[in-house]
């Protein structure tokens, strides 16, 4: 591990030595990694200060929060990303034993709130004066005082008939009733109704249960309940080894197959010190600009189906196609890659593999040209998505939204340029931004952003260098890394920690959507339900099924009044009346 | 055959239930329908209820906050209906399958509740569009 210094001594970045700076006094000690990452530890009992300092005078971006235990109690790691200054800072602050509480930074910023309910739930962290400490990410029937994250818990066995009933925790009694209180939206005040949009909905800590408290026709609150699709990746990470941990991430999501992976290799590479070879970096370039090109067209379509455009959906989808079969030519397999590996990639491309890509490439340039014309020019979709469910600027940062979300309120950040790697630093390409931050600037950012990819692609192709494909790595040393990615939907973030064994002991992973879907809350507010299912849509919240189960119900006698169905149809008729009057 | 297991048999509409995947297989699902697989050629219709469906098809382990909305979702399935099990995932687990917040098996959870479910598998991680229409065919020729 990097020498700690002591907070006075000087320190060579200047990055760095500005943050101290503007923490002051409250810095216990200063670790310097690498020219893109430092580590800074503050006084406990001044966080809320150090997270004020953070935004307002670093102009931090917060990715993340990482809870770790230790000897001493529970580390919080807050990972702030300063894009402009292409650097991560992690500032740590302990909450110690017995208490294990320090105070909530997600009641001065809502960019820490889900995070810190996350805490609460797996490692048992207290947040001193958090606003909503209800159950976030564990199911209600999880007993209480049962931590995953902990040392000593131990995932319950099943038995021979595969039942793994809660009866295996007998120090900790489920106390359901509690469990579920903890877990129960807050009533609706009097002549506002309840709706409900969920549960079921994809990745890893997403699957979302969204509800919506209207007054009339406007929303006016809405709440989200997580859960239904979270699989404890995180715990299950630290149980494997090293280079089995990529295929784990990948399934993080199957739309971020190329993106998770590349995060936690890049944090693994970050705690080596190791570089992979070009020609590695090129490969990689090329599947997860590939990757980012389907997840675009597919949201095209999606949204397309949204607003009642079906044909837009086929005919997105059915462009999407050579994409995919270019990805199960080049890697094996349509969706789940596996040919990232720490050092390098797995399996390299043939020469005749190349100009199979550039056909795929060159056969969905018209296509997406005419789908991109489609949206700039119709009169209708300006009227359904100009200035619905918009996300200041203000707001983004607030809510340290990521990716097309943050990009279309006119935050220019993307890690590719922001922390180049792989070939990113040598391509030409740009980073498309718009300034309203309504859904349309959203579909316009993911629509230029295609042919970036796309000329990204054919820069790689004409560029790509011979050599060797992997680097030699024999031992994973003891230290801690993190890595981010710009996935199709924003940064992925992933902190590693290594003791020098055969695999990561803590593992933190943060999907783009955990930032995005809360962002909801400022887009949806005092919007029309049946622009609700667009405005959800526009931050591609990962979501794969259309059909995902919704249900309005009447606040007082719980009656279902519309399900997810009719709120397509509702969004959709609302797009034929549009059509009608222009 | 009964004239239910026939009617079954001829344009099954089908119900999609994630109950804890990693969007894989649902992506696959819906690809089924889009210009290159079009199963709705053959009468095969996604709907947006259970109650109007013949069959459902499950991705992704079973989830403890998932499990009794599995359930519920089984429930309110009009019987006899086939449940495909699609991915790996929920025919087994798969790589989650030590997992702490996998409940059990999705055949397990629907079998305790009708022990006369018509079950079928479609393993892969994710299967291919052309697996899963394969795994329809020999479901529907078995009954």
């Amino acid at each position: 591990m990097a020498e700690t210094k002591p907070a006075t001594a000087a320190v060579e970045s200047p990055v760095l030595s500005r943050v101290v700076t503007a923490l002051g006094d409250m810095v216990l000690e200063v670790r310097e990694q690498s020219l893109r990452r430092g580590w800074v530890r503050v006084d406990p009992a001044r966080v809320r200060e150090m997270a004020r300092v953070m935004f307002h005078v670093v102009r931090g971006r917060l990715a993340t929060v990482t809870g770790l235990e230790v000897r001493d109690g529970i580390d919080i790691l807050y990972h702030w990303a300063l894009d402009a200054d292409t650097y991560v800072v992690t500032v740590k602050a302990l909450a110690s034993r017995p208490a294990l509480a320090i105070d909530s930074v997600g009641q001065d910023l809502p960019a820490a709130d889900w995070i810190e309910r996350e805490m609460h739930d797996l490692l048992g962290a207290e947040f001193r004066g958090h606003p909503d400490m209800r159950r976030l990410i564990l199911a209600d029937n999880w007993p209480e005082g049962v931590y995953p994250l902990r040392r000593g818990f131990k995932a319950p066995k099943s038995d021979a008939a595969g039942n793994r009933t809660p009866k295996e925790w007998a120090g900790a009694p489920i106390k359901e009733e509690a469990a579920r209180k903890r877990s129960e939206p807050k009533p609706p005040k009097p002549g506002r109704t309840l709706i409900n949009i969920g549960p079921f909905h994809p990745l890893q800590e997403e699957a979302e249960f969204f509800q919506l408290y209207c007054d009339g026709e406007t929303v006016v609150d809405m709440d989200v309940r997580l859960s239904y699709n979270h699989r404890g990746i995180e715990e299950l990470s630290t149980r494997m080894t090293w280079d089995q941990v990529p295929f784990l991430v990948e399934r993080v999501c199957g739309i971020c197959s190329a993106s998770h992976p590349w995060a936690y290799i890049r944090a693994v590479e970050d705690i080596c010190g190791i570089q992979a070879p070009p020609r590695a970096e090129y490969l990689r370039t090329i599947v997860a600009e590939l990757e980012r090109l389907h997840s675009h067209m597919l949201w095209v379509g999606l949204a397309g189906h949204f607003l009642g455009y079906n044909t837009v959906w086929m005919w997105a989808w059915k462009y999407r196609e050579p994409v995919m079969d270019i990805l199960e030519l080049t890697t094996g397999s349509r969706i789940h890659y596996a040919n990232n590996r720490i050092g390098g990639i797995r399996r390299d491309f043939t020469p005749d593999m190349y100009p199979e890509i550039r056909k795929a490439v060159d056969s969905i340039k018209k296509p997406m040209e005419m789908l991109t014309k489609a949206v700039l020019d119709d009169p209708v979709l300006h009227a359904r998505l100009k200035g619905v469910g918009v996300l200041s600027k203000e707001e983004a940062m607030r809510w340290g939204v990521t990716g097309p979300t943050a990009r279309a309120s006119g935050v220019p950040i993307d890690v590719r340029r922001d922390d180049p790697h792989g070939a990113y630093g040598e391509v030409e390409w740009n980073v498309i931004t718009q300034d309203e931050g309504d859904v349309f600037a959203k579909a316009v950012v993911r629509c230029l952003e295609s042919f970036e990819s796309i000329k990204i692609i054919e820069q790689c192709l004409r560029k790509i260098p011979d050599g060797p494909i992997a680097a030699d790595v024999d031992h994973i040393p003891p230290g801690e890394g993190v890595g981010h990615y710009e996935a199709p939907r924003g940064e992925t973030f992933h902190y590693v920690r290594s003791d020098g064994g055969p695999g990561p002991v803590r593992h933190k992973i943060r999907a783009p959507s955990y930032v995005n879907v809360p962002s909801f809350r400022a887009s949806c507010i005092g919007q029309n339900i049946a622009d609700v299912s667009i405005i959800l849509a526009s931050v591609d919240p990962c979501y794969s099924c259309t059909e995902r189960m919704a249900r309005v119900l009447d606040a007082t006698t719980r009656r279902p009044l519309y399900t997810f169905e009719d709120l397509v149809r509702l969004s959709q008729e609302r797009t034929r009346r549009l059509m009608k009057k222009l | 055959m009964s004239w239910r297991t026939w009617g079954l048999k001829r344009s099954p509409w089908v119900y999609h239930v994630n109950v804890g995947a990693c969007n894989n297989c649902d992506i696959e699902v819906l690809e089924l329908l889009t210009p290159r697989y079009d199963v709705e050629r053959f009468g095969i219709v996604l709907v947006g209820s259970p109650r109007h469906a013949d069959a459902l098809l499950v991705t992704g382990i079973c989830t403890r906050q998932a499990e009794a909305r599995l359930r519920a979702v089984y429930e309110q399935t009009p019987k006899p209906c086939v449940v495909f099990c699609i991915g790996v995932c929920a025919c087994t687990g798969g790589i989650f399958r030590h997992a702490y917040h996998f409940s059990r098996p999705v055949d397990q959870v629907i079998r305790e509740m009708d022990p006369k479910a018509i079950i079928a598998y479609v393993p892969g991680c994710p299967p291919k569009p052309e697996a899963m229409i394969l795994g329809a065919v020999k479901a529907l020729a078995t009954l």
